[in-house]
């Protein structure tokens, strides 16, 4: 048994809007394990910011709210430790980079300030380390001219480079987990790239547990070693990356591949999967994906499959195992 | 920022600035010397107890300031005295007009800055934590009564406070007291009043704009980053909220300090009897003393305008986003 350094179980978290209850996350369980890169990916609006977002406790509330689960970081559960306890985790054992890097710093401060105050705040460095240290971290993520440019306000940067700078601040307390809520999704494909390539890096370092999240499986190629699939609001399939790529067992992980680029010649490759996303406000009892599925069978529609070990690394949420 | 940029930015204000001024001071004076009455009535009034010919009188005074001249001529002089740093003669009070202002601009002073003081520290307390409590009763609280404060006409709020707490609990003095030296408890004691008058409405308007600046901010993403950094609440919304909350409200207290000069302090002094730069003007109006009128007219539209501007330049550290070109 791999050991996690974080462990999600049954967690449940909704979202209590005018239009009904937004089951965005629906008991999911997994967990991430020290040094892995595990890549989180399931098509847009299926709960994987939620996700994200519900383990450092940083769900907009009202209206959203985590109802139930338990999120074990060493001994620790995230959801039922104190404010003080949460805050010491935030940022220093557990750090975030979120997916649009235009609103995630804060315009008015400086990114030399904005990568600082949380090395001042966890590592309680003084001025000149605390200015070594960021100079340092980003010239790690290849800030040109660094020096000069801590000085420099958000705006002065192109997008790629107010990712990086989220990446080393991220990266400036020397998390145990890095979470990276699709870093690269409002990036210029060629930016994209140099984006991806700091994961990889990160990756062959294997100091850190990287949680990667994506909605395109094209992405995850050298930096995943395992991948969990995610569709409305529930685990569909985990495995590692040969066995979601050589031996996906989930119709919605079939679906998933499929419409990958270039990954065969067959000429009527499927842009996106047919049919459409489920909403998640009273789902359909039974399997979620079912009124999308090709293999759909009675049972599908009744009864919530429950996840099946299909080899040593592979699970899988779907009646077809069972 | 270029230094440049900001540099030609201030001349160009300053240009306007001096544009603006010139058509207060005209317009002010045009109306005042096309009213019926003559600054030299003030001295007729004075005179004709003995028993001079009042006609005389008139004509006597009029040729020794001037005032027989034809019109443009008296503007041509007013505005190259002006321009020399001679703002005249008070024909009302008989003295420099300069001398006038130096002894009561202080009290228009202290009155605004206090009330601007009070409406800003207020209302962005009052406005920041009804933001942070959203929908608790303390945010329904501060509504309720940032409404109520809007809505009040101010002489009407002074009137009130005079009768409550001067008339029938006797707290206060009726009236001003000029005697009671300018740092003092006592004139902070009897300034209370025309603060409250002055600064509610204001502070009312401030707190809904607090409250809105804030809540806008709290939804950002930034504020989502500084909370997964771990930072405490104290600082998410100290620094991270509040430095961009600040921005749109510094814009709000300069629009509205127009009303204060210009409006609110003028009905203050005159409620509560302080011989602030208000009153004066309002006295010096109804005798015709336009020196005193536009001289006064003339200082507060340059309090306001260099103030805008003073605003303009601090914005370019508070926000670096803005430039001036
Ligand atoms: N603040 C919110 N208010 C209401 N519904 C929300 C909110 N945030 C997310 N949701 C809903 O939760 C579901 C999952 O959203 P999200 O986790 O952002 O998906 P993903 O990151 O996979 O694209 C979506 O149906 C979305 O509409
Ligand atoms: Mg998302």
């Amino acid at each position: 048994m791999h050991h996690n350094i974080l462990e999600i179980k049954q967690l449940k978290t909704y979202f209590f809007t005018r239009s009904g209850v937004v089951k965005a996350v629906d008991s999911v369980n997994f967990g991430i394990r020290r040094g892995e890169s595990l890549c989180l990916v399931g098509e847009s609006g299926c709960g994987k910011t939620a996700t994200a977002l519900s383990i450092l406790r940083l769900i907009d509330s009202p209206p959203g709210k985590i109802i139930d689960g338990e999120i074990r970081y060493h001994d620790e559960d995230l959801l039922r430790c104190s404010g003080k306890r949460l805050r010491q985790i935030r940022g220093h054992g557990i750090a975030m980079i979120f997916q649009d890097p235009q609103s995630s710093l804060n315009p008015v401060f400086t990114v030399g300030d904005q990568i600082a105050e949380q090395i001042r705040m966890h590592l309680k460095l003084k001025r000149r380390p605390t200015m070594e240290r960021t100079l340092h971290l980003m010239e790690q993520v290849g800030i040109p001219r660094a020096r000069e440019r801590m000085k420099d306000y958000p705006h002065q940067f192109s997008g790629g480079m107010r990712q990086r700078i989220m990446i080393a601040a991220a990266l400036s307390c020397g998390p145990e987990i890095l979470i990276a809520d699709e870093p690269t999704t409002a990036l210029d494909t060629t930016i994209k790239e140099q984006i991806l390539d700091i994961f990889r890096d990160l990756k062959q370092q294997r100091e850190m547990s990287i949680l990667f999240i994506t909605h395109d499986l094209g992405t995850v190629a050298g930096i995943a070693d395992r991948i969990v699939v995610m569709y409305g609001g529930r685990i569909a399939e985990v495995g590692t990356v040969y066995d979601i790529f050589d031996q996906p067992k989930h119709p919605y992980t079939h679906g998933l591949i499929d419409c990958l680029p270039d990954i065969s010649a067959r000429s009527d490759r499927l842009t996106s999967i047919p049919g459409m996303i489920p909403s998640l406000i009273d789902p359909p009892d039974g399997c979620i994906f079912s009124p999308r599925c090709p293999r759909s069978m009675m049972v599908c529609r009744q009864k919530r499959p429950k996840e099946v070990i299909v080899s040593k690394e592979h699970l899988v949420a779907c009646h077809l195992y069972s | 920022m270029k230094r440049g940029g900001l540099q030609g930015y201030i001349i160009k204000r300053l240009i306007y600035a001096a544009l603006i001024a010139f058509g207060v001071v005209t317009i002010t004076f045009i109306l005042l010397r096309l009213g019926p009455t003559s600054p030299a009535d003030k001295y007729l009034a004075n005179m004709s107890a003995r028993t001079q010919d009042p006609a005389q009188v008139v004509a006597a005074v009029e040729a020794r300031y001037g005032l027989d001249k034809p019109l443009y001529q008296q503007y041509g002089n007013y505005l190259i005295n002006l321009a020399r740093g001679d703002w005249g003669w008070s024909f009302s009070t008989s003295m420099p007009v300069i001398k006038l202002i130096q002894t009561h601009w202080v009290y228009s002073f202290q009155l605004i800055l206090l009330s601007m003081l009070f409406a800003a520290s207020l209302g962005l307390l009052i406005g920041v934590c009804s933001a942070i409590k959203q929908y608790t009763r303390i945010d329904y609280l501060a509504t309720f009564f940032s409404f109520i404060g809007i809505s009040i006409p101010n002489f009407w709020l002074g009137i009130m406070l005079i009768l409550v707490f001067s008339v029938q609990l006797g707290w206060f003095k009726t009236y001003y007291d000029t005697g009671l030296p300018m740092f003092s408890l006592a004139n902070l004691k009897a300034l209370i009043l025309p603060v409250i008058t002055l600064g509610t409405g204001m502070m009312a308007g401030y707190t809904r704009y607090a409250r809105s600046a804030t809540l806008d901010n709290m939804g950002k993403d930034f504020v989502r980053t500084a909370r997964a950094k771990g930072l405490p609440e104290r600082v998410v919304i100290g620094k991270h909220v509040f430095r961009n909350a600040i921005l749109p409200i510094i814009t709000i207290i300069m629009f509205s300090l127009s009303g204060i000069v210009f409006g609110g302090a003028y009905l203050t002094e005159i409620i509560f009897g302080i011989p602030g730069l208000g009153r004066i003007s309002f006295n010096a109006i109804f005798a015709s003393d336009y020196p005193v009128v536009v001289t006064i007219t003339l200082i507060g539209t340059l309090v306001v305008l260099l103030t805008n501007l003073a605003t303009d330049i601090v914005y370019t550290w508070l926000d670096p986003r803005i430039r001036y070109d």
